[in-house]
């Protein structure tokens, strides 16, 4: 249990290897030539990034939350800080602090068979083209993490349970920290802080943001809108997995990473602004589209795109391209959508 | 070539799977439209679709073929699942007696809300596993005889009975939309009828789509 062996991170990878630096097998339509081109630029990056980070992080054990470190969340943490970055500032380095033996009492304790069962059914069918999650018996695999912390988060959290999807973030957090625990601290306070029910049995904030994006994309892109009412596209099925899964195995890696870097420090608005970029930066191909077919196979394969690979510049979109995202007004949508919901179940 | 465009089809009907998480709903649909099986296949969040052009009896078909978690709780997030449904499977693992147990409830959300003329097809899955069998094919099919509905047993692994599974099914929808009745076939079927025929003034143009055509 605890710290399972490193590896490295990616920025040593070697490009044009059939696995990227956290294990992930690079599918046959993986395009090196966009991907090394995107990565020549972005190593400089992540240079420059990590020296200003070592400013913050160097000094003191534990990062306040300031507008400098948001700004910085958003330009991204460099993978040697990431655990420590993602700990602080979402809280849950000072929840796991209040309980220090509740992970190991979790996991010794009492647990419920058809949470197994059901826990197991997806620890085997969570990101098969990952190595690190293909072997069943590999010491160093982290399919036995992903099922202690899975097994914990529902355990701890009886009324919401093990949800489908936790499994991907799951997988995600271990991939990236490596550590049984924090990972389990992290799903936590994303469940409990961070998106309240959107696990829940009757995934009530989950389908409140989803409600919410269609208003947004109907606030910036009135056009992509009514394009896609015509086609009887319903926000459902385009938004589900990219709001439960928080874009994990939606997005390419780098992209999710970079998308949680800003999740947990600023909350689940993130998650709007780069499902609204994503409509407005392939808007043009959304309205050629002429049927429900056509509009639903484009949407399902929006993340492949071009212009979603080098993930900086699409993290740099989010923020600008659709403009102004006022809390007020998102609180306010969420409100009205809830209500909507709750009347037409 | 893959056609293109709604308007080249005479009737596009939607197809729903459903059943318990880890049944093989997945790759019965993989098997059917694209011919692949994936042992380590992922589990499905959300809703995926696909497609799978098939000619009955002349006319062009579009079958699109919906697919989702099998988890419970997805049901309130999927509620446009079953809207304009006109078929199901409903499907069962043959070596999982609680995936079976479970149909009524899926036969229950289906009766509350799927089209009422929608076709049902009770599918007994991983036939294959016939050392794990624990649902004698009888219990299956009677189960599926006392609701009338159709039943079948399949395997996505090796392929036995999946393409019989949706063509059988694929009939017998064209027998309740297209003839609204089992002995007479009309030759020139009512198009406008169809709720899922798009704007006929759209023109047709090259492009992909998602699915194969055969």
């Amino acid at each position: 249990m605890g710290e399972v062996n490193n590896v490295k991170p990616f920025t040593e990878n070697v490009l044009r290897s059939n696995v990227d630096g956290y294990g992930f097998e690079r599918g046959q339509n993986f395009d090196h030539i966009v991907y090394d081109d995107f990565m020549s630029q972005y190593l400089s990056v992540l240079a420059r990034r990590s020296a200003r980070w070592r400013e913050i992080v160097g000094r003191k054990s534990r990062i306040q939350r300031s507008a400098k470190v948001k700004r910085f969340c958003r330009k991204g943490i460099p993978s040697e800080h990431r655990s420590a970055v993602w700990m602080s500032v979402s809280g849950a380095e000072e929840r796991m602090k209040k309980r220090p033996h509740l992970y190991r009492n979790l996991l010794n304790g009492q647990h419920d068979e058809h949470l197994i069962e059901t826990i197991n059914l997806d620890v085997h069918r969570t990101f098969p083209d990952n190595i690190y999650f293909t072997a069943a018996d590999d010491p160093s695999g982290l399919r036995r993490p992903l099922y202690n912390v899975l097994l914990a988060v529902a355990t701890n959290n009886d009324k919401t349970g093990y949800c489908q999807g936790m499994n991907f973030i799951a997988g995600m957090l271990l991939v990236v920290l490596r550590n049984e625990e924090k990972a389990f601290w992290l799903m936590d306070t994303l469940i409990n802080v961070i998106l309240p029910d959107f696990y829940s049995p009757d995934m009530i904030g989950a389908r409140t943001e989803q409600e919410v994006f269609g208003e947004i994309v109907k606030w910036k892109c009135p056009e992509v809108y009514k394009h896609l009412m015509k086609l009887d596209v319903s926000w459902q099925l385009i938004g589900a997995k990219w709001f439960l899964c928080i874009y994990a195995d939606v997005m390419p890696v780098e992209t999710v990473l970079r998308i949680w870097d800003c999740l947990f420090f600023e909350g689940p608005k993130i998650l709007l602004r780069v499902a609204v970029t994503l409509i407005m930066q392939t808007k043009d191909k959304i309205l050629a589209s002429r049927d429900f077919t056509e509009a639903v196979g484009f949407l399902q394969r929006i993340v492949s795109e071009k212009e979603i690979v080098n993930c900086h510049i699409f993290m740099k979109n989010c923020f600008t391209l659709p403009g102004s995202f006022p809390d007020r007004k998102i609180e306010n949508w969420r409100k009205v959508c809830q209500r909507r919901i709750a009347s037409d179940p | 070539m893959t056609m293109s465009g709604d308007e080249h089809y005479d009737f596009i009907w939607k197809i729903v799977l459903v059943g318990d998480s880890g049944v093989g709903k997945t790759n019965l649909l993989s098997r059917f439209t694209r011919n692949e099986f994936n042992a380590e296949s992922k589990s499905t969040i959300g809703v995926e679709f696909a497609t799978r052009d098939i000619v009955i009896k002349g006319k062009m078909v579009r079958a699109q073929i919906w697919d989702t978690a099998g988890q419970e709780r997805y049901r309130a997030i999927t509620s446009v699942y079953y809207r304009g449904a006109v078929g199901a499977l409903v499907l069962y693992d043959i070596a999982k007696p609680m995936s079976f147990q479970n149909l009524e409830k899926w036969l229950n959300e289906l009766r509350e809300h799927a089209d009422p003329y929608a076709c049902i097809m009770i599918v007994g899955n991983k036939s294959d596993l016939t050392h794990l069998r624990t649902i004698p094919q009888e219990e299956g099919r009677l189960l599926a005889e006392k609701n009338n509905f159709s039943f079948i047993e399949t395997s996505a692994l090796d392929a036995t009975n999946v393409a019989e599974a949706f063509n059988n099914l694929l009939v017998d929808i064209y027998k309740i939309q297209v003839t609204g009745d089992e002995s007479t076939i009309i030759s020139s079927p009512n198009k406008s009828d169809s709720r899922f025929k798009l704007d006929s003034s759209v023109t047709p143009m090259e492009g992909g789509s998602e699915g194969c055509s055969c």
